[in-house]
Protein backbone atom coordinates (compact mmCIF):
# COMPACT_ATOMS: atom_id res chain seq x y z
CA UNK A 1 0.00 0.00 0.00
CA UNK A 2 2.57 1.82 0.66
CA UNK A 3 4.44 1.59 -2.80
CA UNK A 4 1.04 2.28 -4.22
CA UNK A 5 0.55 5.60 -2.23
CA UNK A 6 3.98 6.56 -3.52
CA UNK A 7 3.24 6.11 -6.99
CA UNK A 8 0.12 8.05 -6.48
CA UNK A 9 -2.96 5.82 -6.01
CA UNK A 10 -5.05 5.97 -3.74
CA UNK A 11 -4.62 3.10 -1.42
CA UNK A 12 -5.76 1.84 1.92
CA UNK A 13 -5.42 -0.47 4.82
CA UNK A 14 -8.02 -1.78 6.72
CA UNK A 15 -6.90 -2.52 10.01
CA UNK A 16 -8.40 -3.72 13.27
CA UNK A 17 -8.25 -2.04 16.25
CA UNK A 18 -5.91 -3.93 18.37
CA UNK A 19 -3.30 -3.52 15.35
CA UNK A 20 -3.83 0.17 15.00
CA UNK A 21 -0.75 1.25 16.79
CA UNK A 22 0.72 -1.10 14.56
CA UNK A 23 -0.64 -0.16 11.34
CA UNK A 24 0.65 3.49 12.71
CA UNK A 25 3.79 3.05 13.23
CA UNK A 26 4.86 1.43 9.92
CA UNK A 27 2.98 3.58 8.19
CA UNK A 28 5.51 6.01 9.18
CA UNK A 29 8.35 3.39 8.75
CA UNK A 30 7.09 3.26 5.04
CA UNK A 31 7.26 6.98 4.87
CA UNK A 32 3.55 7.46 4.26
CA UNK A 33 2.60 8.81 7.24
CA UNK A 34 -1.34 10.00 6.34
CA UNK A 35 -1.73 6.13 4.81
CA UNK A 36 -5.60 5.68 5.57
CA UNK A 37 -6.33 2.97 8.13
CA UNK A 38 -9.87 1.89 8.29
CA UNK A 39 -10.55 0.87 11.00
CA UNK A 40 -12.58 -2.01 12.15
CA UNK A 41 -13.28 -4.18 15.55
CA UNK A 42 -10.79 -7.13 15.75
CA UNK A 43 -10.61 -9.74 14.79
CA UNK A 44 -10.31 -10.12 10.86
CA UNK A 45 -9.49 -13.95 11.26
CA UNK A 46 -11.96 -16.76 12.70
CA UNK A 47 -15.26 -14.80 11.83
CA UNK A 48 -18.46 -16.19 9.66
CA UNK A 49 -19.98 -14.11 6.74
CA UNK A 50 -22.13 -12.13 8.74
CA UNK A 51 -19.30 -10.90 11.12
CA UNK A 52 -17.16 -10.31 7.89
CA UNK A 53 -19.95 -8.11 6.52
CA UNK A 54 -20.31 -6.27 9.76
CA UNK A 55 -17.22 -5.08 9.47
CA UNK A 56 -17.22 -4.02 5.94
CA UNK A 57 -20.23 -2.15 6.88
CA UNK A 58 -17.95 -0.10 9.06
CA UNK A 59 -14.81 -0.21 6.66
CA UNK A 60 -16.76 1.01 3.51
CA UNK A 61 -17.95 4.48 4.67
CA UNK A 62 -14.60 5.75 5.64
CA UNK A 63 -13.64 4.16 2.38
CA UNK A 64 -15.69 6.29 0.94
CA UNK A 65 -15.06 9.10 2.99
CA UNK A 66 -10.99 8.88 2.17
CA UNK A 67 -12.01 8.58 -1.73
CA UNK A 68 -14.22 11.88 -1.82
CA UNK A 69 -11.40 14.17 -0.01
CA UNK A 70 -8.62 12.82 -2.17
CA UNK A 71 -11.23 13.84 -4.92
CA UNK A 72 -12.11 17.22 -3.64
CA UNK A 73 -8.34 17.88 -3.06
CA UNK A 74 -7.39 16.75 -6.28
CA UNK A 75 -10.13 18.84 -7.79
CA UNK A 76 -9.16 22.01 -5.51
CA UNK A 77 -5.47 21.46 -6.70
CA UNK A 78 -6.16 21.77 -10.52
CA UNK A 79 -8.21 25.02 -9.95
CA UNK A 80 -5.46 26.67 -8.07
CA UNK B 1 38.51 10.17 15.77
CA UNK B 2 36.90 6.65 16.91
CA UNK B 3 33.46 5.53 15.16
CA UNK B 4 32.10 5.59 19.15
CA UNK B 5 33.47 9.68 19.43
CA UNK B 6 31.84 10.56 16.37
CA UNK B 7 28.64 9.28 17.76
CA UNK B 8 28.65 10.60 20.84
CA UNK B 9 28.56 13.97 19.02
CA UNK B 10 25.16 13.36 17.62
CA UNK B 11 22.54 14.60 19.70
CA UNK B 12 21.13 12.24 22.34
CA UNK B 13 23.79 9.91 21.83
CA UNK B 14 24.74 10.15 25.45
CA UNK B 15 22.65 10.41 27.97
CA UNK B 16 23.51 11.18 31.76
CA UNK B 17 22.44 8.93 34.63
CA UNK B 18 23.08 8.16 38.26
CA UNK B 19 26.00 6.27 38.66
CA UNK B 20 23.74 3.29 40.52
CA UNK B 21 22.58 0.04 39.00
CA UNK B 22 18.99 0.47 39.69
CA UNK B 23 18.97 3.97 38.36
CA UNK B 24 20.23 2.86 35.35
CA UNK B 25 17.93 -0.12 34.99
CA UNK B 26 14.96 2.33 35.99
CA UNK B 27 15.66 4.71 33.55
CA UNK B 28 16.47 1.95 31.12
CA UNK B 29 13.41 0.12 31.31
CA UNK B 30 11.32 4.19 31.39
CA UNK B 31 12.80 4.29 28.08
CA UNK B 32 11.69 0.87 26.86
CA UNK B 33 15.06 -0.01 26.26
CA UNK B 34 15.07 -3.49 28.49
CA UNK B 35 13.45 -7.01 28.45
CA UNK B 36 12.35 -6.30 31.65
CA UNK B 37 15.51 -7.60 33.36
CA UNK B 38 18.39 -5.76 34.56
CA UNK B 39 21.61 -4.91 32.27
CA UNK B 40 24.91 -3.81 32.22
CA UNK B 41 25.04 -0.01 32.00
CA UNK B 42 26.49 -0.03 28.22
CA UNK B 43 28.91 3.25 28.81
CA UNK B 44 31.25 4.67 26.04
CA UNK B 45 33.95 2.54 27.49
CA UNK B 46 32.28 -0.77 27.73
CA UNK B 47 30.81 -0.77 24.03
CA UNK B 48 34.17 0.32 22.76
CA UNK B 49 35.66 -2.96 24.79
CA UNK B 50 32.82 -4.99 23.19
CA UNK B 51 34.33 -3.66 19.87
CA UNK B 52 37.70 -5.70 20.34
CA UNK B 53 36.64 -8.56 18.56
CA UNK B 54 34.96 -6.72 15.51
CA UNK B 55 36.40 -6.37 11.70
CA UNK B 56 33.73 -4.51 10.53
CA UNK B 57 33.64 -0.46 10.21
CA UNK B 58 31.27 -0.22 13.29
CA UNK B 59 29.10 2.38 12.03
CA UNK B 60 28.07 0.83 9.07
CA UNK B 61 24.76 -0.78 9.47
CA UNK B 62 24.78 -5.09 9.31
CA UNK B 63 21.13 -4.98 9.04
CA UNK B 64 18.38 -3.46 9.05
CA UNK B 65 15.97 -4.75 11.78
CA UNK B 66 12.09 -4.56 10.88
CA UNK B 67 9.16 -3.44 12.02
CA UNK B 68 11.12 -0.13 12.18
CA UNK B 69 14.23 -1.01 9.99
CA UNK B 70 16.16 0.32 12.40
CA UNK B 71 20.24 0.48 11.61
CA UNK B 72 21.85 -2.21 13.50
CA UNK B 73 25.58 -0.61 13.20
CA UNK B 74 27.86 -2.67 15.56
CA UNK B 75 28.00 -0.20 17.72
CA UNK B 76 24.79 -0.15 17.85
CA UNK B 77 24.35 -4.39 18.49
CA UNK B 78 27.43 -3.72 21.20
CA UNK B 79 25.49 -1.60 23.33
CA UNK B 80 22.73 -4.33 22.96
CA UNK B 81 25.51 -6.98 23.85
CA UNK B 82 26.89 -4.89 26.46
CA UNK B 83 23.25 -4.79 28.08
CA UNK B 84 22.64 -8.34 27.87
CA UNK B 85 26.26 -9.80 29.53
CA UNK B 86 27.98 -10.61 26.90
CA UNK B 87 31.96 -10.83 26.75
CA UNK B 88 34.16 -9.22 23.35
CA UNK B 89 34.53 -12.67 22.27
CA UNK B 90 30.98 -13.50 22.16
CA UNK B 91 30.42 -10.23 20.03
CA UNK B 92 31.02 -11.89 16.60
CA UNK B 93 28.77 -14.13 17.15
CA UNK B 94 25.52 -12.07 17.88
CA UNK B 95 26.50 -9.98 14.81
CA UNK B 96 26.41 -13.65 12.96
CA UNK B 97 23.13 -14.58 14.17
CA UNK B 98 21.83 -11.15 12.89
CA UNK B 99 23.32 -11.54 9.76
CA UNK B 100 21.57 -15.11 9.42
CA UNK B 101 17.97 -13.28 10.49
CA UNK B 102 18.51 -10.71 7.75
CA UNK B 103 18.12 -13.16 4.94
CA UNK B 104 14.89 -12.83 2.77
CA UNK B 105 14.01 -16.73 3.59
CA UNK B 106 13.81 -15.85 7.75
CA UNK B 107 11.01 -14.24 6.94
CA UNK B 108 12.51 -11.87 10.14
CA UNK B 109 9.29 -8.71 9.32
CA UNK B 110 7.23 -11.34 9.43
CA UNK B 111 8.28 -13.01 12.93
CA UNK B 112 8.74 -9.97 14.61
CA UNK B 113 5.36 -8.42 13.76
CA UNK B 114 3.26 -11.84 14.16
CA UNK B 115 0.94 -13.03 16.96
CA UNK B 116 2.34 -16.51 16.79
CA UNK B 117 4.93 -16.98 19.77
CA UNK B 118 8.26 -17.15 17.68
CA UNK B 119 11.61 -15.64 18.25
CA UNK B 120 14.82 -16.73 16.64
CA UNK B 121 16.51 -20.26 18.13
CA UNK B 122 20.41 -20.25 17.56
CA UNK B 123 21.83 -23.07 16.78
CA UNK B 124 25.52 -22.81 16.99
CA UNK B 125 28.16 -25.54 15.53
CA UNK B 126 31.81 -25.15 15.17
CA UNK B 127 35.00 -24.86 16.96
CA UNK B 128 34.62 -21.53 18.25
CA UNK B 129 31.05 -22.07 20.00
CA UNK B 130 33.12 -24.40 21.91
CA UNK B 131 35.94 -22.06 22.40
CA UNK B 132 33.81 -19.17 23.59
CA UNK B 133 31.74 -21.57 25.99
CA UNK B 134 28.53 -22.48 24.83
CA UNK B 135 26.99 -25.00 26.46
CA UNK B 136 25.93 -27.98 24.27
CA UNK B 137 25.30 -30.47 27.38
CA UNK B 138 23.16 -30.41 30.62
CA UNK B 139 20.39 -27.81 30.28
CA UNK B 140 21.53 -26.61 26.70
CA UNK B 141 17.90 -24.84 26.62
CA UNK B 142 17.95 -23.70 29.93
CA UNK B 143 19.68 -21.39 31.65
CA UNK B 144 23.11 -20.59 33.52
CA UNK B 145 25.71 -20.73 31.16
CA UNK B 146 26.91 -17.17 30.31
CA UNK B 147 27.86 -17.41 26.37
CA UNK B 148 24.13 -18.82 25.73
CA UNK B 149 22.40 -17.12 28.04
CA UNK B 150 24.03 -13.31 26.74
CA UNK B 151 24.28 -14.21 23.02
CA UNK B 152 20.67 -14.80 22.75
CA UNK B 153 19.55 -12.20 24.91
CA UNK B 154 22.00 -9.27 22.87
CA UNK B 155 20.04 -11.14 19.62
CA UNK B 156 16.84 -10.10 21.72
CA UNK B 157 17.37 -6.60 22.92
CA UNK B 158 18.99 -5.66 19.56
CA UNK B 159 15.32 -6.91 18.01
CA UNK B 160 13.66 -5.06 20.55
CA UNK B 161 15.93 -2.06 20.84
CA UNK B 162 16.68 -1.58 17.19
CA UNK B 163 13.99 -3.07 15.17
CA UNK B 164 11.13 -1.78 17.47
CA UNK B 165 9.79 -5.46 18.68
CA UNK B 166 7.68 -3.75 21.66
CA UNK B 167 4.58 -5.60 22.85
CA UNK B 168 1.62 -4.22 21.37
CA UNK B 169 3.04 -1.83 18.93
CA UNK B 170 5.89 -4.08 16.79
CA UNK B 171 5.60 -7.22 18.43
CA UNK B 172 2.02 -8.68 18.05
CA UNK B 173 2.50 -11.70 19.91
CA UNK B 174 -0.59 -13.15 21.84
CA UNK B 175 1.25 -14.71 24.46
CA UNK B 176 4.64 -14.86 23.60
CA UNK B 177 6.97 -17.68 24.90
CA UNK B 178 9.84 -17.18 27.77
CA UNK B 179 12.31 -18.22 24.83
CA UNK B 180 11.84 -14.85 23.93
CA UNK B 181 14.54 -14.16 26.85
CA UNK B 182 17.06 -16.01 25.20
CA UNK B 183 17.30 -19.00 22.90
CA UNK B 184 20.58 -19.97 22.31
CA UNK B 185 22.15 -23.51 21.83
CA UNK B 186 25.35 -25.19 20.53
CA UNK B 187 25.19 -28.43 19.04
CA UNK B 188 26.83 -31.11 21.29
CA UNK B 189 28.94 -32.62 18.53
CA UNK B 190 30.94 -35.07 20.09
CA UNK B 191 27.94 -36.60 21.31
CA UNK B 192 26.58 -36.97 17.81
CA UNK B 193 26.38 -40.42 16.12
CA UNK B 194 25.24 -38.53 12.90
CA UNK B 195 26.91 -35.29 10.93
CA UNK B 196 26.76 -31.89 12.37
CA UNK B 197 24.20 -29.83 11.52
CA UNK B 198 26.69 -27.89 9.85
CA UNK B 199 28.52 -30.77 7.88
CA UNK B 200 25.09 -31.63 6.85
CA UNK B 201 24.78 -27.96 5.20
CA UNK B 202 28.11 -28.39 3.53
CA UNK B 203 29.93 -26.59 5.71
CA UNK B 204 33.51 -28.18 7.01
CA UNK B 205 33.65 -29.83 10.22
CA UNK B 206 36.14 -26.72 11.60
CA UNK B 207 33.45 -23.82 10.53
CA UNK B 208 31.87 -22.02 12.69
CA UNK B 209 27.83 -21.48 12.10
CA UNK B 210 24.80 -20.47 13.42
CA UNK B 211 21.68 -21.38 12.11
CA UNK B 212 18.41 -19.40 12.85
CA UNK B 213 15.00 -20.70 13.21
CA UNK B 214 11.99 -18.53 14.13
CA UNK B 215 11.36 -20.95 16.90
CA UNK B 216 8.64 -21.70 19.34
CA UNK B 217 9.70 -22.53 22.51
CA UNK B 218 11.11 -26.62 23.20
CA UNK B 219 8.55 -29.28 23.62
CA UNK B 220 9.91 -32.33 25.45
CA UNK B 221 9.73 -36.17 24.19
CA UNK B 222 10.00 -38.41 27.33
CA UNK B 223 10.86 -41.64 26.71
CA UNK B 224 12.39 -43.72 29.05
CA UNK B 225 11.27 -47.29 28.15
CA UNK B 226 11.75 -47.86 24.46
CA UNK B 227 15.47 -49.88 23.42
CA UNK B 228 14.93 -49.72 19.68
CA UNK B 229 14.73 -46.79 16.78
CA UNK B 230 11.42 -47.28 15.94
CA UNK B 231 10.56 -46.99 19.56
CA UNK B 232 12.04 -43.75 20.14
CA UNK B 233 11.21 -42.21 16.64
CA UNK B 234 7.31 -43.29 17.79
CA UNK B 235 7.30 -41.17 20.48
CA UNK B 236 9.03 -38.20 19.24
CA UNK B 237 6.27 -38.78 16.27
CA UNK B 238 3.15 -38.66 18.53
CA UNK B 239 4.80 -35.27 20.29
CA UNK B 240 5.24 -33.54 16.84
CA UNK B 241 1.21 -34.72 15.97
CA UNK B 242 -0.28 -32.07 17.49
CA UNK B 243 -3.63 -30.13 15.64
CA UNK B 244 -2.36 -26.27 16.86
CA UNK B 245 0.67 -26.16 15.27
CA UNK B 246 1.84 -23.82 12.39
CA UNK B 247 3.38 -26.42 10.83
CA UNK B 248 0.88 -28.15 10.12
CA UNK B 249 0.26 -25.48 7.41
CA UNK B 250 3.56 -24.60 5.82
CA UNK B 251 6.56 -25.30 4.09
CA UNK B 252 8.67 -25.03 6.90
CA UNK B 253 10.78 -26.97 8.99
CA UNK B 254 10.92 -27.76 12.53
CA UNK B 255 13.72 -28.58 14.54
CA UNK B 256 14.23 -32.08 16.72
CA UNK B 257 17.04 -31.87 19.02
CA UNK B 258 17.66 -35.43 20.39
CA UNK B 259 18.89 -36.24 23.57
CA UNK B 260 22.39 -37.78 23.22
CA UNK B 261 21.08 -40.94 24.60
CA UNK B 262 17.98 -40.76 22.13
CA UNK B 263 19.93 -40.35 19.34
CA UNK B 264 22.46 -42.68 20.44
CA UNK B 265 19.76 -45.14 20.57
CA UNK B 266 18.21 -44.56 17.33
CA UNK B 267 21.93 -44.58 15.39
CA UNK B 268 22.45 -47.93 17.31
CA UNK B 269 19.13 -49.34 15.17
CA UNK B 270 20.92 -48.40 12.00
CA UNK B 271 18.89 -45.17 10.99
CA UNK B 272 20.99 -42.55 9.23
CA UNK B 273 20.25 -38.73 9.64
CA UNK B 274 18.15 -39.13 6.28
CA UNK B 275 16.41 -42.42 7.07
CA UNK B 276 15.23 -40.60 10.76
CA UNK B 277 13.84 -37.46 8.38
CA UNK B 278 12.28 -39.84 6.47
CA UNK B 279 10.74 -42.02 9.33
CA UNK B 280 9.45 -38.71 11.31
CA UNK B 281 7.73 -37.25 7.91
CA UNK B 282 5.87 -40.16 7.85
CA UNK B 283 4.79 -41.20 10.76
CA UNK B 284 3.90 -37.73 12.64
CA UNK B 285 0.88 -37.39 10.66
CA UNK B 286 -2.99 -37.14 11.78
CA UNK B 287 -6.08 -37.76 10.30
CA UNK B 288 -7.72 -34.73 8.91
CA UNK B 289 -10.57 -35.15 11.37
CA UNK B 290 -8.08 -34.30 14.27
CA UNK B 291 -9.48 -30.84 13.21
CA UNK B 292 -12.50 -28.91 13.69
CA UNK B 293 -14.86 -28.76 11.23
CA UNK B 294 -14.43 -25.24 10.65
CA UNK B 295 -10.42 -25.88 10.35
CA UNK B 296 -11.14 -28.63 7.84
CA UNK B 297 -13.92 -26.67 5.78
CA UNK B 298 -11.30 -23.20 6.11
CA UNK B 299 -8.25 -24.24 6.20
CA UNK B 300 -7.87 -27.49 4.41
CA UNK B 301 -10.76 -27.55 1.64
CA UNK B 302 -10.31 -24.04 0.65
CA UNK B 303 -7.53 -22.66 1.46
CA UNK B 304 -5.57 -25.98 0.00
CA UNK B 305 -7.80 -26.87 -2.13
CA UNK B 306 -6.09 -28.52 -4.48
CA UNK B 307 -4.62 -31.15 -2.10
CA UNK B 308 -7.63 -31.40 -0.01
CA UNK B 309 -11.09 -29.95 -1.79
CA UNK B 310 -12.50 -33.83 -1.96
CA UNK B 311 -10.14 -35.86 0.52
CA UNK B 312 -11.16 -38.37 2.68
CA UNK B 313 -11.78 -37.61 6.21
CA UNK B 314 -8.17 -40.59 7.26
CA UNK B 315 -6.58 -38.43 5.14
CA UNK B 316 -3.04 -38.00 7.15
CA UNK B 317 -1.94 -34.50 7.46
CA UNK B 318 1.93 -33.99 7.04
CA UNK B 319 3.68 -31.93 10.23
CA UNK B 320 5.91 -30.32 7.72
CA UNK B 321 6.12 -30.67 3.82
CA UNK B 322 9.14 -32.58 2.63
CA UNK B 323 11.04 -34.93 4.73
CA UNK B 324 14.28 -32.86 4.56
CA UNK B 325 12.73 -30.14 5.69
CA UNK B 326 12.90 -31.13 9.16
CA UNK B 327 16.49 -30.02 11.14
CA UNK B 328 18.07 -33.09 13.08
CA UNK B 329 20.12 -31.79 15.80
CA UNK B 330 21.71 -33.85 18.80
CA UNK B 331 21.83 -31.40 22.05
CA UNK B 332 21.81 -31.92 25.89
CA UNK B 333 23.56 -34.01 28.39
CA UNK B 334 22.49 -37.43 29.86
CA UNK B 335 19.20 -38.37 30.12
CA UNK B 336 15.83 -40.16 28.68
CA UNK B 337 14.79 -36.68 26.82
CA UNK B 338 14.70 -35.00 23.24
CA UNK B 339 13.48 -31.38 22.16
CA UNK B 340 10.94 -30.83 19.29
CA UNK B 341 10.64 -27.09 18.10
CA UNK B 342 8.17 -26.31 16.24
CA UNK B 343 8.15 -23.12 14.30
CA UNK B 344 6.45 -20.01 12.88
CA UNK B 345 5.95 -22.11 9.60
CA UNK B 346 5.92 -18.81 7.03
CA UNK B 347 10.16 -19.33 7.49
CA UNK B 348 13.30 -20.94 6.53
CA UNK B 349 16.36 -21.54 8.85
CA UNK B 350 19.41 -19.73 7.61
CA UNK B 351 22.96 -20.50 8.19
CA UNK B 352 26.11 -18.56 8.18
CA UNK B 353 29.64 -19.44 8.86
CA UNK B 354 31.81 -16.85 10.52
CA UNK B 355 34.36 -15.43 8.38
CA UNK B 356 36.84 -12.73 8.91
CA UNK B 357 36.50 -9.34 6.89
CA UNK B 358 38.68 -11.21 4.23
CA UNK B 359 36.56 -14.33 3.55
CA UNK B 360 38.65 -16.75 5.09
CA UNK B 361 36.56 -18.74 8.13
CA UNK B 362 37.26 -18.12 11.61
CA UNK B 363 38.87 -20.95 13.39
CA UNK B 364 39.32 -19.51 16.58
CA UNK B 365 38.28 -16.37 18.41
CA UNK B 366 41.84 -15.08 18.40
CA UNK B 367 41.89 -14.49 14.86
CA UNK B 368 39.21 -11.84 14.99
CA UNK B 369 40.79 -9.70 18.11
CA UNK B 370 42.09 -5.94 16.83
CA UNK B 371 44.91 -4.26 18.00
Amino acid sequence: MAQLTKRGVLAAVVCSDSFMKLGKAQAKVFGVPDLPLLEIKHPLGGLNMDKVRERAAVAMPQLLKFIKASREKTGSEQQS
Amino acid sequence: MSAITTLLQKPGALIECDDDPEAVFDLLCAKGWSDGLPVIPPTPERVARMLTYCDRDPGQPVIHVPPRFGAATPIRVAANAVMAGCKPEYFPLVLLALEALAEEQYNLYGTQATTHPCTPMLIFNGPVAKEIGLNSGHNVMGNYHRANAAIGRAVRLALVNIGAAIPGTGDMATAGTPAKFTFCVAENEAANPWEPLHVELGYPQDATTVTVVAAEGPHNVNDHESLSAEGILMMIAGTMATTGSNNAYYASQPVIAFGPEHAATVAAGGMSKAQVKQWLFDHATLPMSRWSPDNIARRFRRRQAEQYANAPLDTPIHMWAKPDDLIVIVAGGAGKHSQYVPTFGETRAATRPLKRADGELVKSIAELKRG
